[in-house]
């Protein structure tokens, strides 16, 4: 870096890393400061298996006392408070595209220790981690910080440009697409967390995403980009939500699942969509389980890195995205069968997005609290000189709560909480949206349900690697 | 004890270890505005398997630069340390020592641990000519396999290491030892090179059990273990060290067992004194540098850990559950002090200057004890590329790992045919 552009970045960051303090801390904050955390060799000593297997039952007895009673939760949403809109959502995405384009810029000029860089930080632990987590307790926050709806609706204001492509009518397959994409970058390519190869990753799918979305109009982003799909379903859970009508935006509040139990049926691509938002989950906690490395010939204490294993985990991510496609097209189908046709697979299957957002929260909650530490040591002192932007007093960044085995249980207890709820309100959504079946229609779901819920515990507790 | 939670560290403390000029290691030298830095590439397990030593080593390798740059540089330039993550992958570790070397610009290259790494990415610094100088611990570079750019002059090799417990050991524990060890090549160098130590004093390997890496129950393995036992050596590592401990608690209950001799490796990073270790109690661990500072310790040492951020039981000053990477970390620290040295004894001016400089590192033979090594003198041989210090054991008393015993760098020494000098550049 030279001396000009040195000064030039300084005096960009100071400025930039404000404004992205401010929401990044929001965001942040409240998860470090639970600070407690799940190194698997304390958790290897507790006794998992007893938990899982309780689990287990747990979600069987509930889809048999369904099954039973024949009543289950309404889940009705109330409005809060309503008022007008204050920030159209043009303006704040706008806001969120600079900070996009600061990001790029410190990813390709900043420090080259990921862990040093904001590029790096606010994409694996914000964007990725901290947005969907958020999402689903307090609605879809994407929809404000989606940096591309103000600058496609710019463009194609100036462009004059009306209509679309046609693009629309190939449903959420082109996202599909894309997040296939995203995930062989982040699990399987060798660099993902490098700063100028993710900002270099992360504008040419913008670049992308830009123009078809201009080409098609920024509706076309909710079917077509998989982030805001992701993230639009992730947030179909949350209890807390704002609708807008208009000028007007109301705060509503109901039960995990109040909205999902509302939602349009979905079509194949939106099914599928949401099989591989499980089965990437899936593949992401089975590759680092010391049972994978052992099925791929690496030594689980000493593998040899990414490079090594490209092929092995490509391979076993598409695997994993066929089963888990086969599995639940089994389950719908014998489902549909045993209930002889009215079995509504289209809206069965919402009841997925309960057992993948909860993944996603459990799954992410360690590296949430260890990078997220770093992600506000950056934001806090972005050139290590002793500045404090965000007023924290000067801080290491620690991982001791990684080895306390007294808070180490609290944290499996947090994640199995979180597992085992995701489990018990999927039951729930599928018996409220499967339809006016006989019981015996339910048993195929509730069996993979119960499964998923073994296998997303186990994963969670059984040796990984790192 | 007091303890200060993520968000409420002391400032002053925090601040002493960081010193004030922590992070300006890794700003651009033109701050200071006078001659161009001396530029030292990092390459730095952040991410993958060696991420929790990586943390450590970047934060030792900041305070060391501090420190060299707070008392005026090397050769009168500041060192600017630039990090690049190789996320313990021995391709990418090959691409960030062409990325240090290349658009980087760095004079030389240091930092490297897992032997894997090393092993994939040394190759390319000698085919791009520049000093790369690991802080790993193997015995590849003294083994001969590697090439005339790379070099280990701030911690002892494995082989010697390993070898140098077999005095003790034998004179103090016992001479029937069974070997417990992960079955791979880190376990097989145990096997290897201590079966080989021990035989030397008298003592015998009377039972070698090798446990499959993916293992993560032990139960099986013990009734392997001769009931003649006098030591039970043991190097297990992963996830499924507490598992083994308390298995192995199991097995024994409170009757008669053997000595335990162990290395740190299992427990690296990990609070000697968390609930499930108390099986440990009374055993005996090498030690590279201990963690707990000894009663007798010096300036060199005190400095060192105010210089790190860690305290006096060799966890953060800001979360005492923190525990460092102790026993390894102060290889990059004596690493930087060793390339400041070479540097002002060759008058290396630029990268033309390399060659000069590998041939400054390999004259150099005693490293006294002193700020710039604070685990303890060392000898390094400029043949093999490898430095011999004095290493350490440590009895495990309430918890806390004490020294009782410090060997002697002779102790450690031992002959191969490895003669860096004689290959060409």
């Amino acid at each position: 870096m030279t001396a000009g552009n040195a000064k030039f970045f300084k005096e960009f960051w100071q400025g930039f890393s404000k404004i992205l303090a401010c929401g990044a801390l929001a965001v942040l904050l409240p998860s470090v400061a639970l600070a407690c955390a799940l190194p698997p060799s304390v958790i290897l000593i507790l006794p998992t298996g007893h938990y899982i297997a309780a689990a287990a039952l747990t979600v069987a007895l509930t889809a048999v006392l369904a099954a039973l009673s024949g009543r289950m939760p309404q889940m009705q949403a109330h409005t809060l408070w309503e008022t007008r809109r204050i920030l159209p959502e043009a303006l704040t995405s706008y806001l969120a595209f600079l900070i996009f384009l600061g990001l790029v810029l410190t990813g390709f000029l900043g420090p080259r220790d990921p862990m040093h860089n904001l590029m790096t930080l606010v994409f694996w632990t914000g964007v990725w981690i901290a947005v969907p987590l958020a999402s689903a307790v307090f609605g879809n926050l994407w929809r404000w910080i989606n940096p591309w709806t103000g600058p496609v609706r710019v463009a194609r204001l100036l462009l004059g440009r009306r209509g679309g492509i046609g693009l629309s009518r190939l449903g959420h397959w082109p996202a599909i697409g894309f997040y296939l994409c995203f995930i062989w970058f982040q699990m399987i390519s060798l660099s993902p967390d490098d700063p100028a190869v993710l900002a270099q990753a992360a504008l040419v799918y913008w670049l992308a995403i830009f123009a078809l979305a201009v080409a098609e109009g920024e509706d076309w982003l909710q079917k077509g980009e998989f982030l805001t799909v992701l993230f639009g379903f992730v947030s179909r859970i949350a209890p807390f939500w704002v609708e807008t009508e208009g000028a007007r935006s109301r705060q509503r509040a109901g039960w995990p699942g109040a909205q999902v139990l509302r939602m349009p049926p979905l079509d194949l691509s939106a099914m599928v969509f949401i099989a591989l938002a499980l089965a990437a989950l899936t593949f992401e906690g089975l590759s680092e389980t010391f049972f994978w490395q052992g099925l791929i010939g690496q030594n689980p204490l000493e593998p040899v890195g990414r490079s090594a294993v490209v092929w092995q985990n490509s391979a076993g991510l598409l695997a994993t995205f066929a089963l888990t496609l086969a599995a639940l097209w089994a389950g719908m189908r014998l489902g549909a069968r045993l209930s002889g046709g009215a079995f509504r697979a289209d809206r069965v299957m919402l009841s997925f997005l309960a057992i993948a957002s909860g993944y996603h929260a459990a799954h992410y909650l360690v590296m949430l609290l260890t990078a997220g530490q770093y992600t506000l040591a950056a934001l806090n002192d972005p050139f290590f000189t002793g500045d404090s932007w965000l007023g924290l007093p000067p801080f290491y960044v620690s991982f001791g709560f990684l080895t306390d085995a007294r808070v180490m249980p609290l944290l499996y207890g947090t994640q199995f909480a979180v597992i085992l709820g995701a489990h018990l309100l999927a039951v729930v959504l599928s018996f409220r949206l499967a339809g006016p079946v006989r019981a015996l229609a339910h048993l195929p779901l509730t069996v993979l349900m119960v499964g998923y819920t073994v296998l997303g515990l186990w994963l969670l507790s059984t040796a990984r690697v790192g | 004890m007091t303890t200060t939670s993520l968000f409420t560290p002391s400032r002053r403390r925090v601040l002493q270890g960081m010193g004030a000029g922590l992070a300006t290691a890794a700003l651009p030298g033109h701050v200071w505005g006078q001659a161009a830095p001396l530029k030292i590439g990092f390459q730095l397990h952040r991410t993958g398997i060696g991420a929790a030593y990586g943390r450590w080593y970047e934060r030792t390798t900041t305070a060391a630069a501090a420190a060299i740059n707070a008392a005026g540089g090397i050769a009168g330039r500041q060192v600017e340390i630039l990090y690049e993550d190789d996320a313990t992958d021995p391709k990418r570790g090959a691409e960030v020592v062409e990325k240090l070397a290349g658009p980087s610009g760095c004079d030389l290259i240091m930092g490297t641990l897992f032997s894997h790494v090393v092993m994939g990415a040394a190759p390319r610094a000698g085919e791009l000519k520049i000093p790369y100088l690991v802080c790993s611990e193997g015995y590849h570079v003294a083994s001969g396999a590697l090439n005339r750019w790379v070099l280990q002059p701030g911690i002892t090799d494995v082989r010697a290491q390993i070898s140098t417990m077999a005095p003790w050991v034998a004179s103090t524990l016992g001479k029937k030892v069974t070997m417990v060890f992960p079955d791979y090549a880190f376990g097989h160098d145990h096997r290897d090179f201590f079966t080989t130590a021990i035989a030397a004093q008298g003592g015998e390997v009377i039972a070698q059990i090798a446990i499959p890496p993916t293992e993560t129950s032990f139960t099986r393995y013990f009734p392997q273990i001769p009931a003649e036992t006098e030591v039970l050596y043991h190097v297990m590592v992963g996830p499924a060290v507490l598992t083994f401990v308390k298995e192995l608690g199991e097995f024994y209950g409170t009757g008669a067992k053997p000595a335990l001799f162990g290395f740190i490796d299992s427990l690296e990073a990990v609070d000697t004194a968390s609930p499930g270790l108390e099986f440990l109690e009374g055993s005996h661990f090498w030690e590279g540098h201990c963690r707990a500072k000894p009663a007798d310790a010096g300036e060199a040492e005190t400095a060192y850990r105010a210089a790190v951020g860690v305290d006096d039981n060799g966890a953060s000053v800001s979360d005492a559950k923190d525990v460092s990477t102790y026993a390894h970390m102060f290889s990059c620290w004596e690493t930087l002090y060793f390339i400041k040295q070479a540097v002002e004894a060759s008058g290396y001016a630029g990268p033309a200057d390399r060659q000069k400089l590998v041939e400054a590192m390999e004259a150099v033979t005693d490293l006294p004890e002193g700020a710039e090594r604070p685990q303890g003198p060392m000898r390094f041989d400029g043949k093999k590329h490898q430095a011999f210090g004095v290493q350490n054991i440590s009895k495990m008393e309430g918890g806390k790992l004490v020294r009782v015993h410090q060997t002697t760098i002779e102790e450690g020494l031992y002959d191969n045919d490895t003669d860096y000098t004689a290959m060409s550049f």
